[in-house]
């Protein structure tokens, strides 16, 4: 188990700085996720903690000891790659009990751990076949016992779940959290899914473009997210986001006047969650335009004075139909006010419906 | 047979209903004049591959000394021409997977049968007497009472040994060599790696014969001219950027993923490439290195232009000298010596077929 710091980490390929600086802790036998879209460095620093790239700058710890330029195979990390990347040409068996082979681990011991890491995962029955003749979930049991078999000190997860069908993420999902919550192990995931972060991570790791945006418990980036960015890439349904002008405790949009509580001026944007909307007696007027029916819940979406409006209602109280003319309202402790120029959370501030 | 008026489908309302029988009745004839022309294609073009084979193997276990006899050919075509058309007629009658193996297991029982008639009376293998008999040359030429002037031949399996000496020797040295550049083409970045690339391929369409001239000089002044090791090395130079190519491409379809995965578990660069990437791309080394022994096995340019004593003769420059020596009096033996040539590359090719088969695929990429 290793306690991991970035301290001004860079990293560039060739002129391109990937990371411009990174500083970040994980604290010892967490669980954290990396979440960003697509190019926005999570893989590059998963690839650097692995030590198969070097940093091109700051400093790299683990346990308070710089591995910088700690080769990857003596940094005891634990890896599952998107692709798995099992070896084609060896058994399970064999597959799960490559990484012991360069620890010069005895015989009788070696395979003892591999059993034990295969009933981890339940892989015991598998141990002989190739993985070409494996399922999608299987290969993914696989490369995780072959991660664990060493008693990593640190296990990386890139994309882990991503390959694999809808409802065997779901229980993978579960199973990769209650085995870090029997193993303890320090725990880093890479994921663009804001849902495999927010239920499986202690604290989420928000990216853009090399920065960290924010750093926090999956409620802390839900209900408190520090910039529009990360607003708009945790939820789904995204939150809407509306445009308006902060003036003398008001703000307008497009002539509807949201009362402001705390304090705001200029150009700010109001964020709505879909699941905080309700359709009811007040609030502002809308037209539905589309009905989205997604099992348990009904996504609407509604034509309005500031556009179109996403609102998740519970099926239960459905009953609304296309062309119907709604009003909707929120509770003012659910709204998020930011402000547009520097896209920053303005703490503390708040709209509330229009009477 | 009525056609439902459709609102927006005008023209279909117009037109006179369809002839549905008439239209499947043309389809059916378009299908079997297809097959007809396949097939009789097909039969053409085997024809004149399988003949020359056929017909070598079939004179080396035939023809006899100081005879000059065609019958026993036409007798063997007449078995084999109906055979192969008959084989195609079953592939393209046949309904079933069984039918087609029932078939075919009838066909060669039939041709087998007669073969046996026709021509089994006149095999033998007194033409294979170079085998046994180094001297063989006089021994031939004594049977039609012109001793003198015969070339004095190796031992068949000295010259035997020297060809299998050079194929195996360049097979080695192109498969180490390439397989570890090939890796480095494939996997680093470095200055001047695309041009490298390019200049490989520009190195392969060279023809090598306009290089006869310089290379004999430079072995001669190295000092290895009339040596196996000059031309193993000449080979190996022409052979080694096309098996670069091809192993790369073979690397390049390996993914990162599994080499860094072997780096985190524990391995240097050097046992990730060992234990994970090499077994990987072992297909591509298995056909370059076939490839490249055949290519050693039936070299006649550079063995014939650096190679200068009996001792150093490959079975091309072997087989070059019997027809030279022996041709006008016995062609048997020439066509002896010709399958006795053959026989190793056909069996190298025929256990390597299936890894042949899959260079094409990994090669490609390049």
């Amino acid at each position: 188990m290793a306690k991991i710091e970035f301290r001004n980490v860079v990293k560039r390929f060739g002129a391109i700085e990937v990371i411009p600086e990174m500083n970040l802790v994980i604290e010892d036998g967490e669980f954290v996720a990396l979440l960003g879209p697509s190019g926005c460095g999570k893989s590059t620093s998963l690839f650097m903690l692995a030590g198969i790239y070097l940093p091109s700058g700051g400093e790299l710890l683990f346990d308070g000891h710089v591995v910088n330029e700690v080769e990857a195979r003596d940094r005891n990390v634990g890896i599952v790659f998107q692709s798995y990347a099992l070896y084609p040409h060896m058994s399970v068996r064999d597959n799960i009990l490559f990484p012991l082979r360069f620890k010069k681990t005895p015989r009788d011991e070696a395979f003892a751990r591999v059993k034990a890491a295969a009933d981890l995962v339940r892989v015991a029955e598998l141990l002989e076949r190739r993985p070409s003749e494996l399922s999608g979930g299987q290969q993914q049991r696989v490369a995780l016992a072959r991660a664990l078999v060493k008693e990593p000190q640190l296990l990386l997860l890139d994309e882990p779940l991503s390959n694999l069908d809808a409802s065997l993420r779901l229980s993978m999902r579960t199973e990769i959290k209650s085995l870090h919550e029997q193993l303890g192990v320090t725990t880093v995931l890479v994921t663009h899914d804001q849902i495999e972060a927010t239920t499986m991570a202690d604290r989420i790791i928000c990216m853009r473009a090399g920065r960290i945006e924010q750093v926090g418990t999956p409620d802390d980036l839900y209900l408190r997210p520090s910039s529009l960015f990360v607003a708009g890439f945790i939820g789904s349904p995204p939150i809407n986001l509306i445009a308006g002008e902060a003036e003398a405790g008001t703000v307008t949009v497009n002539g509807a006047r949201f009362p402001l509580e705390g304090g705001a001026s200029g150009s700010v944007t109001v964020g709505l969650r879909p699941e905080h909307l309700r359709f009811g007696e007040t609030g502002f007027a809308g037209r539905i335009a589309q009905i989205e029916p997604m099992g348990r819940e009904i996504l609407y979406v509604v034509e309005t004075g500031m556009g179109a409006v996403r609102v998740l209602e519970q099926g239960s109280s459905a009953g609304h139909s296309t062309g119907e003319q709604v009003m909707i309202g929120f509770l003012p402790e659910n709204s998020l006010v930011f402000e547009t120029a520097r896209q920053k959370l303005i703490a503390g501030a708040h709209v509330r419906a229009p009477e | 047979m009525s056609v439902q008026a459709i609102p927006k489908a005008s023209t279909a309302a117009s037109e006179p209903a369809a002839d549905w029988d008439a239209l499947a009745a043309r389809a059916r004839g378009v299908r079997r004049t297809k097959a007809v022309v396949l097939y009789a294609f097909l039969i053409a073009v085997s024809l004149p591959i399988i003949l020359p084979y056929f017909w070598l193997v079939t004179i080396a276990f035939s023809a006899r000394s100081g005879v000059a006899e065609t019958a026993v050919l036409w007798r063997s075509m007449a078995v084999v021409v109906p055979a192969v058309v008959a084989f195609w007629l079953t592939a393209a009658l046949a309904q079933s997977r069984r039918q087609l193996w029932i078939g075919i297991a009838t066909v060669a029982a039939i041709a087998v049968f007669a073969f046996a008639v026709l021509v089994g009376p006149d095999l033998h293998v007194g033409n294979f007497i170079f085998l046994w008999e180094p001297d063989f040359a006089s021994v031939v030429r004594s049977r039609i009472g012109e001793v003198k002037g015969a070339v004095q031949f190796p031992n068949v399996w000295h010259a035997f040994g020297n060809s299998i000496l050079i194929a195996g020797a360049q097979t080695a040295i192109v498969v180490t060599v390439a397989s570890l550049a090939a890796y480095y083409l494939s996997r680093f970045q470095f200055p001047g790696r695309s041009s490298m690339l390019r200049s490989l391929l520009v190195l392969h369409a060279f023809p090598v014969l306009t290089l006869i001239v310089p290379m004999f000089l430079m072995l001669y002044w190295i000092g290895l001219l009339d040596t196996l090791s000059g031309v193993i090395l000449v080979l190996v130079a022409f052979e080694l950027p096309f098996a670069i190519f091809i192993m790369k491409g073979f690397y390049d379809a390996v993914p990162w993923d599994i080499e860094m995965s072997a780096l985190t578990d524990g391995a240097s660069r050097r046992q990730a490439f060992v234990s994970v990437v090499l077994p990987q791309v072992r297909n591509g080394i298995l056909a370059i290195a076939v490839f490249t022994f055949i290519r050693g096995w039936e070299e006649y340019i550079f063995v014939f232009t650096f190679l200068i004593r009996n001792s150093n003769w490959t079975m091309s420059l072997y087989m070059y000298w019997v027809r030279d020596d022996v041709m006008g009096v016995d062609y048997g033996v020439v066509s002896a010596v010709g399958v006795f040539y053959l026989v190793p590359s056909l069996i190298l090719y025929m256990a390597a077929q299936r890894y042949l088969m899959q260079m094409s695929i990994g090669g490609v990429k390049g």
